[in-house]
């Protein structure tokens, strides 16, 4: 078999082989852009949210630490008075820890949830790192078994702060859009954000809509 | 604009150059996955993911091949997994007694070459096809195969060498006429 002629007639058969049509760029780009969105927002979350969490950990065990060296000692013998209606008041200065940190921490879940809220809309919420909200998790949960949560408005937020955390942290890439919407439909009935946004002063949330 | 100035921009986060990036490039990535895969969707699918992966890996990026280059080694280790990925979808989906069938036509009633070519290199072990499209069909160099396969341009020849051989020998009758 004489090969050279062959293989030109094979290459220029060849050239036929899976003809490609035109691409769908601007399909393809919008793909593309979503979720280059989605890593810069993942990016800027964790490197926002890492040393916030620490920062509001530390908060929390600073209020802890003062809690504990600020009340006072009963000499022995020397039985307080004991309240028989209603709960003791926290020592005043446990409070304003408790309060800051959880000031701290309504602030960061409202930035938090703001993004989310906003990436829920582009469609790419999945991509969000559920780390973050397993983080800001764990601190609601010592905020609500802190004395922070004796104040009833507090602590119904909290709880109710809770819950949607709790749905983004387990939201996997694979999640459906019942999942998205059960959150958003979460987020929207228990008013969450608006409620964080009047309990925490203006200025104290790191980032707002930066997507 | 050369390529390391859209990069030191795109690094700088700005979207822009993403694109400009993206609008020099993807015919190219496009075409040969197109012509590996031969589907639209997928093709779309693995054009996406080598771009978003070319994104997100170019700081590491050297420039030690042209940027279309390294693109399209991205793209094609993309195609590659997603094709191994895909026969094995469908080696379990496909009862034993079908298991021969996978990704083999009877060519014997196409009369036409150009029919009868398509089948005879859909059959190509991967290594073989993706150098004979890249060559053959595609116009590669063997030292651009060479880089983007990450082999010697040496290996590219005799891939290609074997791969036209198989292909003679597919389609016999046609070169005895």
């Amino acid at each position: 078999m004489d090969d050279e002629p062959f293989d030109e007639t094979l290459q220029s058969a060849a050239r036929a082989y899976h003809t490609p049509p035109e691409p769908p760029r601007e399909e393809m780009w919008r793909a593309i852009e979503a979720q280059r969105r989605v890593d810069r927002v993942r990016g800027t979350v964790m490197r926002r949210w890492i040393p916030w969490s620490m920062a509001a950990a530390a908060v929390l065990a600073l209020g802890v630490g003062i809690g504990r060296v600020s009340v006072p000692d009963s000499p022995p013998g020397s039985a307080a008075p004991v309240r028989v209606t209603g709960a003791a008041p926290a020592p005043r200065v446990n409070e304003t820890a408790y309060r800051l940190a959880t000031v701290e921490h309504l602030g960061q879940s409202e930035a938090f949830l703001t993004l989310f809220r906003a990436s829920l809309r582009q469609g790419a919420q999945e991509r969000l790192a559920s780390g973050t909200a397993r983080h800001l998790l764990a601190t609601n949960r010592l905020l609500l078994d802190s004395p922070a949560a004796q104040d009833w408005r507090t602590r119904v937020l909290l709880e109710d702060l809770e819950l949607v955390l709790a749905e983004i942290a387990q939201l996997s890439p694979e999640a459906s859009a019942g999942d998205r919407a059960m959150i958003r439909d979460g987020m929207e009935h228990g008013a969450v954000l608006p409620r964080l946004r009047t309990v925490v002063p203006a200025g104290t949330t790191p980032t707002r809509g930066d997507l | 604009m050369d390529d390391r100035d859209l990069i030191g921009r795109v690094l700088a986060g700005d979207p822009r150059a993403e694109r400009e990036l993206y609008d020099a490039h993807v015919d190219r990535v496009y075409r040969l996955v197109y012509r590996m895969v031969d589907d639209p969707h997928r093709a779309q699918d693995f054009t996406q993911e080598a771009f978003i992966r070319g994104f997100r890996r170019l700081a590491d990026f050297r420039g030690e091949s042209a940027l279309s280059t390294w693109l399209c080694a991205i793209a094609v280790s993309v195609t590659l997994n997603g094709l191994r990925t895909l026969k094995r979808a469908r080696e379990r989906e496909v009862g034993l007694e079908d298991a021969p069938a996978i990704g083999v036509r009877t060519v014997e009633a196409d009369p036409d070459l150009k029919v009868r070519l398509t089948h005879a290199i859909d059959r190509l072990p991967n290594g073989y096809r993706t150098v004979f499209v890249m060559h053959d069909v595609e116009g590669y160099t063997h030292e651009q195969i060479a880089a983007t396969l990450g082999v010697q341009p040496g290996t590219s020849k005799a891939q290609l060498f074997r791969a036209r051989a198989r292909l003679r020998e597919a389609l016999a009758d046609f070169a005895r006429d």
